[in-house]
């Protein structure tokens, strides 16, 4: 909402300066957008006298003017416009000032002959009026005086950020009854009266509504014999400060009602509505099936049959609330006008407004709820302003449809409930002041009760608690004590789960990887380019509305959002990646309203620890590294048995690529993302990725774990390196040595494996360390070498091995 | 030359030769010359059975004396020797210490993480409990309940991410059971209000999803914590004692509040909250456009229509609700040019943190 300073002072004493009226808005609930001058600024512009007009030798299009501005020069001016003469006065624009659009005056060559400033236009003073032709001033306009001062057109406009709740506050006179409640005044009504003819409206123009909830209210009223023609200047520059361009009287004066009052308006050209028994009929209703409209703006709309129109027998003429029809539109040679004034169901108007793409001045107006009552008012004023600015004639009476008047409503407020809302100590006297200000009427019939009858104007205040609002806004939210809550039975902690969620974090840090967050969003295509799928049994959740193709459905995996971080780091200079996200994956579950979100922990490592250091090589990072991040996020969790399986996972390398068990139950996957996926992401391989369900983590950690004694003597360590088959796995081999080894057999490290020179094809060595130790005592050579030997018969006979050398 | 003579002329010798030893080894030659089976005072004291037994105690004194006296002089100079040689291996070790460590870095949380974190342990510690609610929301979890009319411009769908119903389970036509993508975590309020009865003191972080353009000051994710209080006898004024006091412990205790109204259809009054600039200290700069304060939060009492949706006597519980937007706090404290930073997964950018 624009609020023109000129125009509010009219309605309203406003004593504050315009800063102190902002800050006063601001901290009363109506935030201040923007404060702009118009007609200001206009330094350099200045009443001239034309002394002299001939054509320019060269253009036909345009005059070589002489030009006095109280200056000693007399000016040379090049100037294209038609409308003035020798001897006019026009505003001058000299060389140096600088008009609203940014534009600045400079000595310029126009055809050869040289321009010493330019005479202006009233849009190009930012004001309203004809832009076709120069802003001829009276012949008394005094020479050389700043314009601005001469016309005192100066303004200050402040953008109001008016809130859903307050549709009373899109017009000037509720803006000003605001700022009369915030500072304290009192707003002065507008005086509407109007002049009517004899002839009764009634043999000319008739009204029905097929449904009074859609359109509550339709008034209309018929002027006769206007004259269209441009508006006087202060009404154009009360709309065009109002945010609306100046067009012609008629749309001028309906604008200017709709700002003055909040009331929109429409004026038909009376000729153009389809005649019944020589009366035109209108009728309010909605559409039917392949009704089309043409609206003001010459688009052909199709209308759904939810849609609310203004019709006559021909079909519909205008949309209700949005938008005009092109047909029935005043024109220059109307001269008779049907002119509505209505009340339309603020849910219908913003469901045809969006779902034609059109919003108005009007919808947004309807949007939120016009006062039905004041429908006669904004008629009789705009009425009165047709008479006097375009020589119509008012035809008597008001056509007014009005099934269910609406009454004013009657609250309760408690004062008591009020201080317990807000923790404060405002009397019942004060509360009553406070409403009153704001045109309630608080009366009381107990110390304990205010009744206070609400204006038709704010339909926002329904309740007790709304009322409550209204109070503390006015006396200031900044008096209102702070306090904390002091009520017993509060106890802040996480939840295990969230401890546990906040344990993951630090253990994927402290293991060097760096947190990240990707989009939610992924690209439908991430399905084939990454070769993931959703888990088993879900598909992928997919937008109705996404913002593009490449963001339209909901990631089922971490990892193509991972990859492309990757990508976008490494083409940055930046080898080496050690990223980590903790977040939602999504699945749709067949028959489940809400598809499944599952908290993962995914990770992908690229490149090495660190760029090679003087004392330290910079080691290419492969699978084991991620194992490794895997395994200290078990060893931290506590979870007892982790381990990974050999799995063919499309998106990973073959052979690099395995399933994470947590209790033996899947719990997630780790690997080297497969070449050809790191290349369609751009990302140079190898790319070492896990992804981890931090539930299935979770519900194998473990808070408490056992005490298991400190060993309190040497153990003696052996070496014992084993030749077995290729496809013999360590695990394979550790399990066969911790089952062989028996109750002495304390740690095992595998410390070398080895395939080359030495070692059959096909086979491979594997070197382990194995600690014998017994918890009483410490072992001798002659006690341990037995159990070692034993160890080996066995772990030789089930998995195949040979000692080496 | 008497026996004496001989043996003081060896203790002579020997404490010349001790002297000139230059390390460990030759010292140790020396002694073995000396002192040794075959060494010379060894030799000298063979002589001592010739000796009458009147003349041997003189003797036998003599060449313990001159013994000891090599002995001494042979620790003296073996710990001389030692420091010296430890010395100069210490010398040949000597490093250039402002050389780089050896070093893994641990990783950083994003941003994001930080200020939640900070913000959860902020209000754990005023009593409060972590609560969360799924990303994908039913709409009458993220309208409805929370008071919006079914024209609420926010349900639109160019503000709002709706979810195509591909799982057939007949939600078409059905507004309330409409899918969407939340725009808040206000959800989770009601939520929370269906399972728990007050005194409720919850906050909740999470990520939510609004239809913007990713742009410097936009992203279509982003994350907000929001928080709700219901118990007998809450006021607005312990709303404003609470928000003062967070606002304090994130952007500095030298900070101020201010509280705006505004409108929010779950809450009434509603407020804005601004938070003093910090970098012009309330005169207007760039960083807060020119009017000292900045916008952090929103916040109201919760509105009686929403204790209507989840059946709490609103004549006997009051409560408050406020949210913030972390990314706004992020830029806030860091000044960041391009929330997009926040989505890219640039480790320059995250290990800065
Ligand atoms: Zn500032």
């Amino acid at each position: 909402m624009l609020v023109s300073m000129k125009w509010l002072k009219e309605l309203v004493d406003v004593t504050l300066t315009v800063e102190e009226l902002v800050d006063r808005l601001d901290m009363t609930g109506t935030a201040v957008e923007g404060v702009r001058s118009v007609g200001e600024g206009l330094s350099g512009v200045v009443v001239g006298a034309v002394l002299e007009k001939a054509p320019h030798p060269d253009a036909d299009a345009l005059s070589y003017c002489t030009v006095d501005v109280g200056a000693a020069e007399l000016l040379k001016i090049v100037c294209g416009a038609t409308n003035f003469g020798a001897g006019d006065k026009v505003p001058v624009a000299c060389v140096g000032a600088e008009l609203p659009g940014g534009l600045v005056i400079k000595r310029a060559k126009l055809r050869g002959l040289t321009s010493e400033g330019m005479m202006c236009s009233a849009p190009e003073l930012g004001l309203g009026g004809d832009a076709s032709g120069l802003l001829v001033l009276p012949a008394d306009a005094p020479l050389g005086v700043p314009y601005a001062e001469y016309a005192g057109r100066a303004d200050t406009v402040i953008e109001l950020e008016v809130t859903p709740n307050r549709p009373d506050c899109l017009s000037m006179v509720g803006v000003a009854r605001e700022v009369a409640a915030i500072t304290g005044k009192s707003a002065r009504p507008v005086e509407i009266e109007v002049s009517e003819s004899p002839e009764p409206i009634e043999s000319a123009v008739s009204v029905e509504i097929d449904d009074p909830a859609l359109c509550p209210r339709y008034t209309a009223r018929l002027i006769t014999g206007v004259r269209i023609g441009p508006s006087p200047e202060w009404l154009a520059d009360r709309v065009t400060a109002a945010g609306a361009r100046s067009v012609n009287n008629i749309v001028d004066i309906t604008n200017y009602v709709m700002f003055e009052l909040g009331q929109p308006l429409h004026a038909f050209d009376a000729a153009t509505i389809t005649r019944r028994d020589d009366v035109a009929a209108i009728t309010v209703r909605t559409t039917r099936e392949g009704e089309t409209l043409t609206t003001l703006d010459g688009q052909t709309r199709t209308l759904t049959s939810d849609m609310l129109v203004i019709a006559d027998d021909g079909g519909p003429i205008a949309l209700a609330g949005v938008m005009g029809g092109e047909h029935t539109e005043v024109s220059d040679a109307t001269v008779d006008i049907v002119l509505e004034s209505a009340c339309f169901d603020a849910a219908s108007i913003s469901t045809t407004s969006r779902s034609l793409g059109l919003i108005s001045e009007a919808s947004t107006r309807f949007e939120r709820g016009v006062d039905p009552s004041g429908c006669v008012a904004a008629l009789d004023r705009a009425a009165e302003l047709m008479r006097t600015l375009a020589s119509g004639t008012v035809a008597a009476g008001v056509v007014d449809v009005y099934p269910a008047p609406r009454a004013e409503r009657t609250l309760t407020l408690r004062p008591g409930r009020l201080n317990k809302v807000l923790g404060t100590d405002i009397s019942a006297e004060e509360c009553a002041t406070i409403l009153g200000s704001l045109g309630l009427s608080a009366t009381s019939d107990s110390p304990h009760e205010l009744t206070v009858t609400v204006p038709t104007y704010r339909p926002d205040l329904e309740r007790e608690i709304d009322l409550v609002e209204e109070v503390v806004r006015i006396w200031g939210m900044e008096r209102v004590p702070a306090t904390l809550p002091s009520g017993p039975g509060r106890i802040g902690r996480l939840t295990g789960e969230q401890r546990w969620m906040r344990r993951i974090d630090e253990t994927m840090r402290a293991a060097g990887l760096n947190e990240t967050m990707t989009y939610s969003f992924v690209d439908p295509s991430d399905r084939e380019r990454s070769d993931t799928a959703p888990p088993e049994g879900e598909t992928p959740v997919w937008l109705a509305n996404p913002m593009s193709e490449e963001q339209a459905v909901m990631r089922w995996s971490l990892l193509p959002g991972l990859l492309r971080s990757v990508s976008y780091n490494q083409r940055r200079g930046v080898p080496d990646v050690h990223l980590y996200e903790i977040g939602a994956i999504y699945g749709a579950v067949d028959g489940a309203v809400l598809p499944r979100e599952r908290t993962m922990v995914g990770g992908v490592l690229a490149g090495s620890w660190s760029r090679p250091g003087w004392n330290a090589p910079a080691a290419p990072l492969d699978l084991f590294d991620g194992k490794g991040v895997i395994e200290a996020l078990a060893i931290d969790l506590g979870i007892e048995r982790m381990s990974v399986r050999a799995a063919d996972l499309p998106w990973l390398q073959p052979g690099r690529s395995a399933e994470v068990l947590v209790n033996g139950r899947p719990a997630g996957w780790l690997g080297e993302v497969h070449p050809l996926v790191a290349e369609r992401y751009e990302a140079d391989a190898p790319v070492v990725a896990f992804e981890l369900d931090t539930s299935a983590l979770i519900g194998s950690a473990r808070t408490v774990k056992p005490y298991r004694e400190v060993p309190r003597v040497p153990a003696v360590t052996l070496d014992l390196a084993l030749v077995v088959d290729d496809a013999v796995t360590a695990e394979r081999v550790e399990q066969a040595i911790r089952k062989a080894g028996g109750k002495l057999l304390d740690e095992v490290r595998l410390f070398d494996v080895y395939r080359g020179s030495g070692i059959p094809e096909g086979k491979k060595s594997l070197a382990w360390a194995l600690s014998y130790r017994a918890e009483d005592r410490t072992l001798s050579d002659e006690e341990v070498r037995p159990v070692h030997e034993k160890l080996i018969r066995k772990v030789s006979g089930s998995v195949g091995a040979e000692v080496r050398g | 030359m008497t026996l004496i003579e001989d043996l003081k002329r060896i203790e002579g010798e020997a404490l010349a030769r001790i002297a000139q030893t230059e390390d460990l080894a030759s010292l140790d030659a020396a002694r073995v010359e000396f002192l040794g089976k075959k060494g010379s005072l060894t030799g000298v004291l063979r002589g001592l059975g010739a000796l009458s037994t009147e003349e041997r105690p003189a003797v036998g004194k003599v060449s313990n004396e001159v013994r000891q006296a090599i002995e001494a002089a042979i620790e003296e100079r073996k710990a001389m020797l030692a420091q010296a040689e430890l010395a100069e291996r210490m010398s040949a070790g000597a490093v250039d210490v402002t050389l780089p460590g050896r070093k893994r870095l641990p990783g950083r949380a994003h941003l994001i993480s930080q200020i939640t974190a900070e913000v959860v342990d902020i209000f754990a510690g005023l009593g409060y409990q972590v609560a969360e609610g799924p990303e994908v929301e039913l709409a009458h979890y993220n309208f409805t309940a929370l008071n919006h009319p079914p024209t609420h411009p926010a349900r639109a769908a160019t503000d709002t991410f709706y979810v195509s119903d591909a799982g057939g389970s007949g939600r078409e036509g059905d507004p309330e059971s409409d899918v969407l993508l939340r725009t808040h975590t206000s959800p989770v309020q009601v939520r929370v209000l269906e399972q728990q009865k007050p005194p409720v003191y919850v906050i909740v972080p999470g990520r939510v999803y609004r239809r913007d353009i990713a742009d410097p000051s936009h992203l279509p994710q982003f994350h907000q914590i929001e928080g709700l209080a219901v118990e007998e006898g809450i006021t607005f004024g312990d709303l404003k004692g609470t928000l003062d006091h967070v606002c304090r412990e994130l952007f500095g205790r030298d900070r101020k509040t201010r509280f705006r109204p505004h409108f929010f259809p779950f809450t009434e009054p509603s407020a804005e909250v601004d938070v003093s600039c910090g970098i012009c200290v309330g005169s207007g700069c760039r960083f807060c456009k020119n009017t000292g304060w900045l916008e952090i939060l929103g916040c109201g009492m919760v509105d009686p229509n929403v204790f209507g949706y989840v059946d709490i006597d609103p004549e006997r519980h009051v409560g408050f609700a406020f949210g913030m937007g972390v990314e706004r706090i992020a830029a806030l404290r860091y000044d960041i040019p391009d929330l997009r930073m926040l989505v890219e997964g640039d480790m320059r950018f995250l290990r800065q943190f």
